[in-house]
């Protein structure tokens, strides 16, 4: 028995392309990136994304068990995509279903190609995305965060992967769908890329697009994606900015 | 050409150089021949090559490593050691003639033991070989075990071991280090392993402001003044 | 898989912290009944109706208060619903995998449970909505985030806080049978606060708070709940023995540490 429903917004977007949230197609939400929150896991990281509260976190090279998945010349990546029982208005019931399987795949094979895994054999890279707080692109957030946190743990990697969803509303093509957007609009597309080449390592649609409509959200798709690399770049810098800052403050006292 | 600056702090697949420079530890060259970083790191550019000390990581074993392990198993023919790595650790029992030449007395070993030992031969991926026969390894007796990032031991260890004379003066502590991020410690008192335990720490977060060996030094000091 | 390295405690561990308690020591300075600090998260982290994430130490927890409604349990149509559920999430610790909970943490889930139920800390009828046909149900999840020793009582820190905290839609049920749900809402009352305190018994001593090592290498450990009027409510007993003395001891403790823990409490709801 919901005690909250939803209703759909009168307009989604305005004539100007204002959508619900004041934002203009291309403005992606506030968002924050913290690494290293954690104490036990190898690598963590923590991101705020509009209404998101996205936690992942590492553990690896490790040893496989049981002992048979191992893989002779390179690491095993696992994957797991889960929502916390408190991250909708809904109570979502504890436990993976089919969404969750489907994500924590698609999640994996987003991130994997980034991992020098013939750097790593016999072992296992365990990597874990945990949705606290959910408010539309759970898994582009979760990769984002995923990414940060195997560089966090000091994994061997081709480059950072970022990710950016991108919707069509009407005629207009978004950058980073809000939830409204998400459940009403008329096509959803998450994307990821490995930098700093740009290849491609998630893509999904969901809603039709015309040929010029679906060119165009690549290249929003990639401009988004553009951005949250500087800025998982400029969180994996911070901390050690931060302490070369205090050590320097300290020698002037 | 080179794009970045040394001890500069550099994220994996960041751009380190393009044209004659030479691929050194933890970097790798792209389809375009640009030299990239594979871990976070500090960049380190020793004439043409380039390399990137990462700032974190789990232990990859390498022969004559000095490493600091736990038996986890011991079946009839050899000795299995945790050494916080994802490849665990084996020390065949000797047997037959070998007995004559080496302290059998070493052997003694049960589960949760703690030992000083060596790398002798890693495949990379399943066969790892340690060793105990040399003078100075085998089990060690009371004591403290602290962990440590393994990438943050060669900081601890310093120069010529400055930083590591520097703990060990200070906190009046004998002092091992495993190259797996292990450390024994014998300290006088509780005290000292404390102000051990903050030192370290200290170590792991400012190892790359230049000058950490005087901080570490005045802030020793001040811990155990009283 | 329970053994694998990380929880086989090397000797050396088992056997220095056992010397540090022999004269009065522990591992990180503190003394036999003292609390790691306590910090409290501020922001939004979760979509509950109540939430908190706290550290105790090294240690971090994320609890969030679901409310729902629904039928009661046919045994106690005069009662509101209150589920508790622990997830030892495998990012907090390497011993943790994935899966349901297994009974370590299913155990902590009902120890905290426990507490706040003996107690009646939420009043659980008033959370009635129509007797027998329509209660207010509240779900108790509990993340485990970071693993450094003593879940127990951080999670029940944490519950307490979301609880406190939780502010719930009204409902009222019309004469037609039909469910309304209002705008105004209703806070969780908080008529109780009874705390959890675990002791680990090391070398024939109790130390309150055990942080990991400490748990790992503990012969026995007791987890007490104290209410706001400093009785013993609730009680379980982890592994190992205690004799009488030693766990009246523990409940003296635990009955004087009431205050501090329950002024933090009220001050961060």
């Amino acid at each position: 028995m919901p005690l909250y429903v939803e209703k759909k917004p009168d307009v989604l977007i305005t004539e100007d392309g204002v959508r619900t949230d004041g934002r203009l197609p291309h403005e992606i939400r506030p968002i924050r990136m913290t690494v290293g929150i954690l104490d036990k896991a190898d690598g963590s990281a923590f991101i705020e994304w509009g209404g998101n509260r996205i936690l992942a976190a590492v553990f690896g090279p490790r040893e496989v068990h049981p002992k048979h998945l191992a893989l002779p010349d390179k690491a095993l990546i696992r994957t797991r995509y889960n929502m916390a029982p408190f991250s909708t208005p809904e109570r979502k019931r504890p436990g993976p279903d089919r969404r969750s399987v489907e994500l924590s795949k698609v999640i994996r094979e987003a991130i994997k190609p980034a991992i020098f895994v013939e750097n790593y054999p016999g072992s296992v890279i365990d990597i874990f995305v945990e949705v606290l707080r959910s408010d539309a692109g759970t898994r582009v957030a979760g990769v984002n965060a995923a990414s940060l946190a195997l560089a966090n743990a000091g994994i061997a990697m081709r480059g950072l992967v970022a990710a950016c969803a991108v919707g069509r509303v009407e005629n207009f093509i978004i950058c980073d769908p809000n939830h409204d957007e998400d459940m009403w609009g008329d096509a959803d597309m998450p994307m990821a890329m490995l930098m700093e080449s740009e290849k491609i390592t998630l893509l999904q649609t969901d809603g039709p697009m015309t040929d010029e409509q679906f060119k165009e959200a690549l290249e929003m798709g990639r401009r988004c994606i553009r951005f949250l690399y500087e800025m998982q770049k400029e969180a994996l810098k911070r901390p050690y900015l931060i302490v070369e800052r205090s050590v320097f403050e300290q020698g002037e006292v | 050409m080179l794009l970045v600056k040394n001890r500069e702090v550099v994220v994996p697949g960041q751009a380190l150089a393009k044209g004659k420079f030479k691929p050194g530890k933890d970097v790798y060259i792209d389809n375009s021949g640009v030299l990239r970083a594979k871990k976070l790191g500090l960049a380190d550019i020793k004439d043409n090559t380039i390399s990137v000390v990462p700032l974190s990581g789990i232990y990859i074993p390498k022969e004559g490593d000095i490493v600091i392990g736990i038996v986890s198993k011991i079946s009839g023919s050899t000795i299995i050691v945790d050494i916080r790595s994802p490849y665990q650790g084996a020390i065949p029992i000797p047997r037959g003639r070998t007995v004559e030449r080496v302290d059998m007395s070493k052997y003694d070993l049960h589960l949760g033991d703690v030992i000083l030992a060596k790398v002798k031969t890693f495949d990379g991926s399943s066969s790892l070989l340690l060793t105990i026969d040399m003078e100075g390894l085998g089990k060690l007796e009371e004591g403290f075990i602290l962990e440590v990032e393994p990438a943050k031991v060669p900081r601890i260890i310093g120069k010529r071991q400055s930083m590591l004379s520097i703990l060990r003066e200070k906190t009046k502590s004998e002092i091992i280090v495993g190259n797996n991020g292990r450390i024994w410690v014998k300290s006088p008192s509780l005290k000292e392993l404390l102000a051990l335990k903050k030192a370290l720490r200290k170590i792991e977060t400012e190892s790359h402001v230049s000058g950490l060996s005087d901080r570490i030094s005045s802030f020793l000091s001040e811990e155990l003044s009283d | 898989m329970m053994f694998n390295s990380e929880m086989l405690t090397h000797k050396l561990l088992r056997e220095y912290i056992k010397d540090l308690v022999a004269n009065d020591q522990r591992v990180d300075g503190r003394g036999f009944d003292e609390m790691r600090p306590i910090e409290v998260l501020n922001g939004t982290f979760t979509k509950a109706e109540g939430e908190a994430w706290i550290k105790l130490g090294k240690t971090q927890v994320l609890v969030g208060v679901k409310a729902d409604i629904g039928e009661p349990f046919p045994d106690t149509p005069d009662k509101g619903v209150l589920v508790s559920n622990t997830e030892l999430l495998p990012v907090a610790s390497p011993t943790f995998e994935p899966g349901p909970p297994n009974e370590n943490a299913i155990e902590i889930a009902r120890v905290v449970d426990r507490a706040i139920r003996s107690a009646d800390a939420i009043g659980l009828s008033s959370l009635v909505i129509e007797e027998g046909k329509l209660v207010y149900m509240l779900f108790l999840d509990m993340y485990v985030l970071d693993h450094d020793g003593n879940l127990e009582d951080a999670l029940t820190i944490a519950s307490l806080i979301a609880l406190g905290r939780t502010e719930v839609p009204k409902v009222i049920l019309k004469e037609d049978g039909e469910i309304e749900v209002k705008e105004e809402k209703w806070k969780v009352d908080l008529r109780d606060m009874p705390i959890n305190f675990t002791f680990a018994k090391i070398n024939g001593k109790l130390l309150l708070d055990p942080i990991l090592e400490e748990e790992n290498v503990a012969e026995a450990a007791i987890t007490l709940a104290i209410d706001k009027d400093r009785r013993v409510c609730s009680i379980q007993k982890k592994h190992g023995h205690f004799t009488m003395e030693e766990i009246i001891n523990a409940a003296g403790i635990a009955r004087d540490k009431w205050s501090e823990v329950a002024e933090m409490i009220k001050e961060v709801i």
